[in-house]
C-alpha cells in the first residue's frame, strides 16, 4: 500500500474530491437554511455567493439573532417546530431505555445460559428484524384506534422501542459474548446469584456496548417516519414526519424545511462520532467486530 | 413461602424470566399484527355499513389479476437490485481508497457517516429541492451539460423517476458500506498480500484473488443488511414521488400503504403488506442459508 510520493498525492485528492461529492448535498441543505426565498430559487443555484440570514431558524424553532446576541421567543404559526423537536427526543428517548433494558437482560441470557432452542430463538429474533414497517403498522393502527393510543408517547415509545428490539438484542449479546464467561463461573463458585454476577460485574464491564446500542437506537428512532406517519395525527408528530408541512398549496417553504432539517443532523451526528469504536458492529447487528 | 419461590426463580439459571420481557413485546407486537394481518386479509371494509366484512379468497383473487401489485414488485425488485449493486461497487471502491492511514483520512472517513444519521424522509425532500426542474442544481447540472431536457423534470417523468429517487437511495446508503467494508478491509490478514507482491501480482489481480474471497462473510452480511432495507423501501418514493408518475415508483410497501390509508381498503391492503413479509422472510432466510451468515 505505500507507493510512490505521487502515487500517495493521487490517491490523498482522489480520497477528498470523493467525500466532498458526498458532502456536498449536506453542504447545499444546510446553505439553503441561511438563505432568503429569493436566493433559493434563483437560477443558477446560488453556492456561495448569497446574503445569509437567519429568518428561517427564527420561524422554525424561535431562535433570533439581534444585536443583544441570541433570542428566544415561543413562537406560532405553522411552522414552529420547537414542540415537534421536543416529540421526538422524548419518543426517541424513554423507547431508547426501554428497549435497551429488556434487550440487555434477555442478551445475557442468551450469551450465557444453555437452553433448548437458543439457537432457533436467536432465528426468530432476527427474523423479527425483517418484518416491513407497513405489515405491522397496519394492525397497529387498528388495535392502536381502540386503546386511545394513536397520537400518545406511549404508543410511539412501544412501536419504536419494538422496532430497535432485534437490533438492541443481537448486538448486545455480541457485547456479552466479548467478555470471558469464567469470569462469571468464578463468581458462581463464590457464591453470587446469575443476578448478581450480571449487575455487579458483567453490566459495568459493557457499559461501551450499552452506550453503543443506546445511539444506534436512538437515531434510528429519530429518524423513523412509517410508524410515526401512521399512528400520530395531529397532536403529536415527529421530526421526519412534519418535514412534509411545509409544502403548502402556494409553494414549499423550503428554507424553514431545510433549517429544521439541518438542526436534526447535529445532535445524531455528535451522538454517533461518539461512539464510532463500535459503529460497523452495530450497523451489522452485532455479526461484525471492528 | 410462594415470593420466596418466585424470587429464587427470577434468580435462578432458568432463562426464562430473563427473556419473559422481550418474549412479550415480540408476541404483541410481531406475531399479533401477523395472525391479524392473516385474518384481515380474508376481509374487506364496506364503506356503505361502514364495517368489515368476510369476502373469502376475493383479496387473493384480486391481488393475482392486479397488475399494480406485479408492476409494483418489478418496481421493487428493480429498486433492490440496482441500489444494491451501486452501494457495493462505489462502496468497495470507495473503501479501498479510503485505506489508509495517511493524513486526514480518520476524518474523510467521520464526514462519510454523516449521511447515515439524516432521516430518510428529510433525504427525500433534500433531493426533492435538488432535483427540482427550475432550480435544483442536480438538474441544472445535468441540464446544463445537455443530459437533460428542461421540459422532462427527473421526478415528473416516467422513464427517469425512479433513477431520481435511486440518486438519494444511493447517496445515504452507499456510506454504509463503505464503513462495513473499511472495517473487514482493516481486518485482514497482511501474510498472503506479502506473498503476491513478491510473486509480482497485479493490484487487480490481488483484489480479485484475494480480497474479494477474503471478504465474502462481510459482503454477504452486507448484502442482508442492507438488502433487507431496500426491499421494504418506503420514505424516499413516499416522501418524492408518492408512486408516481403513473406507476412508476410504487413500491410494495408504498401501495400496501396506500391501499390502507388512502383508498380505505383495509383488507387489500393487509393482503398485499402480508406478501411483501413472506416475500422477505423467504429471500432473506434462503440467503442466510446459502451465504452461511451467522450471528
Amino acid at each position: 500500500m505505500n507507493g510512490s510520493f505521487s502515487t500517495r498525492m493521487l490517491r490523498t485528492i482522489a480520497a477528498w474530491v470523493v467525500v466532498a461529492v458526498f458532502f456536498f448535498p449536506i453542504y447545499y441543505w444546510t446553505s439553503v437554511a441561511f438563505k432568503h426565498g429569493n436566493d433559493i430559487f434563483n437560477r443558477p443555484p446560488k453556492l456561495f455567493a448569497f446574503t445569509p440570514t437567519f429568518d428561517n431558524f427564527q420561524k422554525v424553532f424561535g431562535i433570533s439573532l439581534g444585536s443583544g446576541g441570541i433570542t428566544v421567543t415561543p413562537g406560532g404559526g405553522n411552522f414552529y417546530m420547537a414542540p415537534r423537536v421536543w416529540d421526538s427526543i422524548v419518543i426517541a428517548t424513554l423507547s431508547t431505555v426501554l428497549a435497551v433494558a429488556i434487550a440487555t437482560v434477555a442478551a445475557y441470557a442468551l450469551s450465557r445460559m444453555n437452553f433448548r432452542g437458543r439457537h432457533s430463538f436467536v432465528g426468530w429474533v432476527l427474523s423479527t428484524r425483517m418484518m416491513p414497517p407497513v405489515a405491522v403498522a397496519v394492525p397497529m393502527f387498528f388495535i392502536y384506534k381502540n386503546f386511545g393510543l394513536i397520537d400518545t408517547y406511549t404508543g410511539m415509545v412501544l412501536i419504536h422501542a419494538l422496532m430497535n428490539l432485534p437490533l438492541a438484542v443481537l448486538l448486545m449479546k455480541s457485547f456479552f459474548d466479548d467478555i470471558p464467561s469464567e469470569i462469571d463461573e468464578s463468581a458462581i463458585v463464590d457464591g453470587a446469584s446469575r443476578f448478581m454476577i450480571f449487575r455487579r460485574i458483567v453490566l459495568p464491564m459493557a457499559k461501551g456496548g450499552i452506550a453503543a446500542t443506546a445511539v444506534l437506537c436512538f437515531i434510528f428512532s429519530w429518524t423513523e417516519f412509517l410508524f410515526a406517519l401512521t399512528l400520530t395525527t395531529t397532536s403529536l408528530k415527529t421530526v421526519p414526519v412534519v418535514s412534509s408541512t411545509f409544502v403548502t398549496s402556494i409553494g414549499t417553504a423550503w428554507g424553514n424545511m431545510a433549517a429544521l432539517g439541518a438542526a436534526s443532523i447535529i445532535p445524531a451526528f455528535i451522538f454517533i462520532l461518539l461512539v464510532q469504536k463500535h459503529l460497523v458492529r452495530g450497523l451489522t447487528m452485532g455479526s461484525l467486530k471492528q | 413461602m410462594r415470593v420466596a419461590q418466585a424470587r429464587r426463580f427470577v434468580i435462578s439459571d432458568h432463562p426464562l424470566p430473563w427473556l419473559l420481557p422481550l418474549v412479550a413485546i415480540l408476541l404483541v407486537f410481531t406475531v399479533y399484527p401477523l395472525i391479524y394481518n392473516i385474518w384481515l386479509s380474508f376481509h374487506e371494509f364496506v364503506p356503505r355499513r361502514r364495517a368489515l366484512e368476510f369476502v373469502g379468497m376475493e383479496n387473493w383473487v384480486q391481488l393475482w389479476n392486479d397488475t399494480r401489485f406485479w408492476q409494483s414488485l418489478v418496481i421493487t425488485f428493480t429498486y433492490f437490485a440496482i441500489a444494491l449493486v451501486f452501494e457495493l461497487v462505489l462502496g468497495m471502491a470507495i473503501a479501498l481508497l479510503l485505506d489508509s492511514d495517511g493524513f486526514g483520512f480518520g476524518f474523510l472517513r467521520g464526514v462519510l457517516t454523516m449521511t447515515l444519521v439524516i432521516p430518510p424522509a428529510i433525504v427525500g425532500m433534500m433531493y426533492l429541492l435538488m432535483e427540482d426542474p427550475q432550480f435544483g442544481v442536480i438538474s441544472y447540472l445535468l441540464q446544463s451539460i445537455g443530459l437533460l431536457n428542461p421540459n422532462n423534470p427527473i421526478l415528473a417523468t416516467a422513464s427517469t423517476a425512479l433513477a431520481g429517487v435511486l440518486v438519494a437511495e444511493i447517496w445515504q446508503w452507499t456510506p454504509f458500506m463503505v464503513l462495513i467494508f473499511l472495517a473487514g478491509l482493516r481486518a485482514l490478514p497482511p501474510e498472503p498480500y506479502e506473498a503476491a507482491m513478491i510473486d509480482g501480482a497485479s493490484s487487480f489481480q490481488i483484489f480479485r484473488r484475494i480480497t474479494l474471497p477474503m471478504m465474502s462473510k462481510v459482503i454477504a452480511i452486507a448484502v442482508l443488511v442492507r438488502g433487507i432495507d431496500l426491499f421494504r423501501v418506503f420514505d424516499y418514493v413516499f416522501v418524492m414521488t408518492s408512486g408516481g408518475p403513473g406507476a412508476s415508483t410504487y413500491s410494495l410497501s408504498l401501495y400496501a400503504w396506500q391501499q390502507t390509508f388512502s383508498f380505505v381498503k383495509w383488507g387489500y391492503g393487509a393482503t398485499l403488506s402480508l406478501v411483501t413479509l413472506v416475500i422477505i422472510l423467504v429471500i432473506a432466510n434462503l440467503f442466510i442459508r446459502i451465504a452461511k451468515v451467522k450471528w
